[in-house]
């Protein structure tokens, strides 16, 4: 089954083309869509909920046509802005109740839900307070619940670790994977950082200039460019040279030696050649972080931090907002 | 569904696990009833702040004191009808209902434009036309209720004091019935002209100026043509007002004499003033309709 579809989908604005013959599938479960700023990503978005048309090609969203079937769509899914859309002056608790309203649900049944929903996300006693006094970690929540309320099967999150600190984002992604694996809910989500994304979802859509550069399942990622993180405490070098008699591809970044894992043999490789040296192991950790290094090209741009060209820890950790093993 | 077993951080509680909603999902009309309802109380401030209570409850109180003055009047002087009789009333206290207009007009629009509310809308199965139509129908029944109250206390004062002669009955009915389509007209200009800024202040004084400037003109003009005893042109530049155009067409539908000692050019002006109606209600609609599909696509 698939979530959405396009085919050969264009969005030309009076001067620039936001997306240029987009051609996407999404299957079930969290699908992330990475794209430097002006990438396309909040254009293809909103055709997808037809609040924008397209100039060229076609989308489906749960196998319904954006063209004909609007309404419809509207009806299945939930959509979660990058921009501030809360009026201040309303409490979380009836901001939601109205939105469910919106979508259909019975008052007394958009009561629970919206109850339910801020729970979930995680609002408690401030939901009953006004908006406006929210912090930007709180109102995050609040934009999400409205996504959630009326249980769609898709939810579109534009953005939704915009303005987070790092114990922020943290908590958004852990949100966005509950979404996917507990709540059954199928996540297209947004981000200009590949790392944070790289944590959640199953399926990667990377978009450059409104292009597709890369479509694939998270293990194919990751799969091409598993590392292994070795450090030593001697000087590494020796075991750089020994690995690299043994036919591993080793490059060194500052103390630590980052070894692709060919397979099962690697890490043999590696506690031989410790042990052939007479070296002390201090860590040998496997990492999935290299992701930006896939696009390595277009990593410098993708990168908001602009450490895409630095040593890939400093890196991992700027765009995870923690170094994740 | 499958259930996290996993401590989670301090702070997150998951005690149940997610529940899907399987019951009713209603059509755009529940929408529609909903959000006419969440603007018609926002109009006056329910479920807001105490600032937002004041300036509607106080207009709605200054719309009620000509009619305790009239019940009061009636009673000691034992002598039949209000002080402003029913058709009149809404023109003649058409101040009050300008302010109203004005102040609470950019109340409805300017907080969705504003913050941005509007894809949240506009994602949902709710078109355009649902948000206008239930914006301009929550704003009519807030002016409506400034109207139908004070006449409906005033005319149940009446029946109550009961002086000498016939009730005013078909008067105060069609008075009712007169104030709907002056409350749909209102709506729709007051609306269109505070959608066009996302800026309360400004949508508050963008309305009272519309409101000062077509007086203020119909009034000039008819003091000078009056003065230059031009009386049938006088009448007609009555008719720039738009608060006055309702009144004009109940003079030709009742035969009642005009407000405010106003008198309108006779023949024709009774139609042109209910075409004139229907032409600034529909423009007001018209701007509403095209501001939103701007806004939708943004
Ligand atoms: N309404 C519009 N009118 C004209 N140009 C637009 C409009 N909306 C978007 N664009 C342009 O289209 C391109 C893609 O914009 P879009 O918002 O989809 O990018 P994005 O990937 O969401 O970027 P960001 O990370 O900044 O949110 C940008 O160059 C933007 O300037
Ligand atoms: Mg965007």
């Amino acid at each position: 089954m698939t979530i959405l579809a396009t085919e050969g989908l264009t969005k030309r604005f009076p001067r620039v083309t936001a997306l240029d013959t987009l051609s996407v599938t999404v299957t079930p479960g969290v699908t992330g869509l990475v794209g430097a700023n002006g990438a396309g990503k909040s254009t293809l978005i909103k055709i997808l909920l037809g609040l924008l048309e397209p100039t060229a090609g076609t989308a489906q969203v749960l196998g319904l046509d954006v063209a004909t079937k609007g309404a419809e769509i509207r009806r299945s899914v939930g959509y979660m802005p990058e921009h501030d859309c809360l009026p201040p002056d309303l409490s979380a608790t009836e901001f939601v109740v109205h939105m469910a309203q919106m979508s259909g649900l019975p008052r007394t049944a958009a009561r629970e839900r919206a109850a339910d929903t801020l729970r979930h996300v995680g609002l408690y006693e401030e939901r009953y307070r006004p908006v406006g006094g929210y912090s930007t970690g709180m109102k995050q929540r609040v934009k999400l619940a409205q996504a959630l309320v009326h249980d769609p099967r898709v939810v579109f999150l534009d953005e939704p670790t915009n303005g987070l600190d790092p114990q922020g984002r943290d908590d958004m992604l852990r949100l966005i994977r509950r979404i996917g694996a507990e709540f059954g809910i199928s996540v297209l989500v947004t981000s200009h950082l590949l790392g944070e994304l790289e944590r959640v979802c199953d399926h990667l859509i990377v978009i450059d200039g409104g292009k597709l550069l890369r479509s694939s399942a998270i293990g194919e990622f990751t799969g091409v460019t598993q590392t292994v993180t070795v450090e030593v405490e001697e000087d590494s070098r020796p075991l750089a040279a020994r690995l690299g008699e043994l036919g591993e591809t080793v490059s060194a970044a500052g103390r630590l030696l980052m070894v692709k894992v060919r397979g099962p043999e690697t890490y043999d490789a590696v506690r031989d050649a410790v042990c052939d040296l007479d070296m002390s192991l201090i860590r040998l950790e496997q990492g999935r972080r290299r992701i930006e290094d896939v696009f390595r090209g277009s990593a410098a741009e993708i990168d908001e931090t602009g450490q895409a060209g630095r040593t890939h820890e400093t890196t991992s950790a700027a765009a995870s907002g923690g170094v994740t093993v | 569904m499958t259930a996290i077993s996993t401590p989670e951080p301090a702070g997150v509680i998951h005690d149940i696990g997610y529940r899907h909603y399987d019951g009713a999902r209603l059509g755009r009309g529940h929408a529609r009833v909903a959000l006419t309802r969440h603007s018609l109380r926002g109009a006056f401030g329910l479920g807001r702040s105490f600032r937002a209570k004041v300036m509607p409850f106080v207009l709605l109180v200054i719309m009620l004191l000509p009619a305790i003055v009239s019940i009061a009047g009636m009673a000691l002087a034992q002598q039949r009808g209000p002080v402003i009789d029913y058709p009149n009333f809404a023109a003649t206290m058409s101040v009050v209902l300008a302010i109203f207009l004005a102040t609470q007009s950019p109340v409805l629009v300017a907080p969705d434009l504003r913050f941005r509310v509007l894809p949240l809308y506009f994602s949902r199965p709710v078109t355009v036309g649902d948000y206008v139509v239930a914006k301009v129908t929550a704003m009519s029944l807030a002016l409506l209720i400034l109207q139908w109250l004070p006449l409906t206390v005033t005319f149940v004062g009446e029946l109550l004091v009961n002086p000498p002669g016939d009730p005013g009955t078909g008067r105060y009915l069609a008075s009712m019935v007169l104030s709907v389509v002056y409350s749909l007209m209102l709506a729709c200009l007051g609306l269109a002209i505070a959608s066009l800024t996302p800026r309360r202040g400004l949508g508050v004084a963008a309305v009272i100026a519309f409101y000062l400037f077509t007086t203020a003109v119909s009034q000039v003009l008819t003091e000078i043509l009056g003065s230059m005893s031009q009386d049938d042109s006088a009448g007609w530049a009555l008719l720039i007002n738009p608060f006055y155009l309702v009144d004009a067409v109940q003079v030709w539908l009742t035969g009642a004499s005009a407000a405010m000692g106003n008198s309108y050019p006779g023949g024709a002006s009774g139609p042109v003033a209910a075409l004139g109606i229907v032409a600034l209600t529909a423009l007001g609609g018209a701007v509403l309709i095209l501001r939103y599909r701007k806004a939708a696509s943004a």
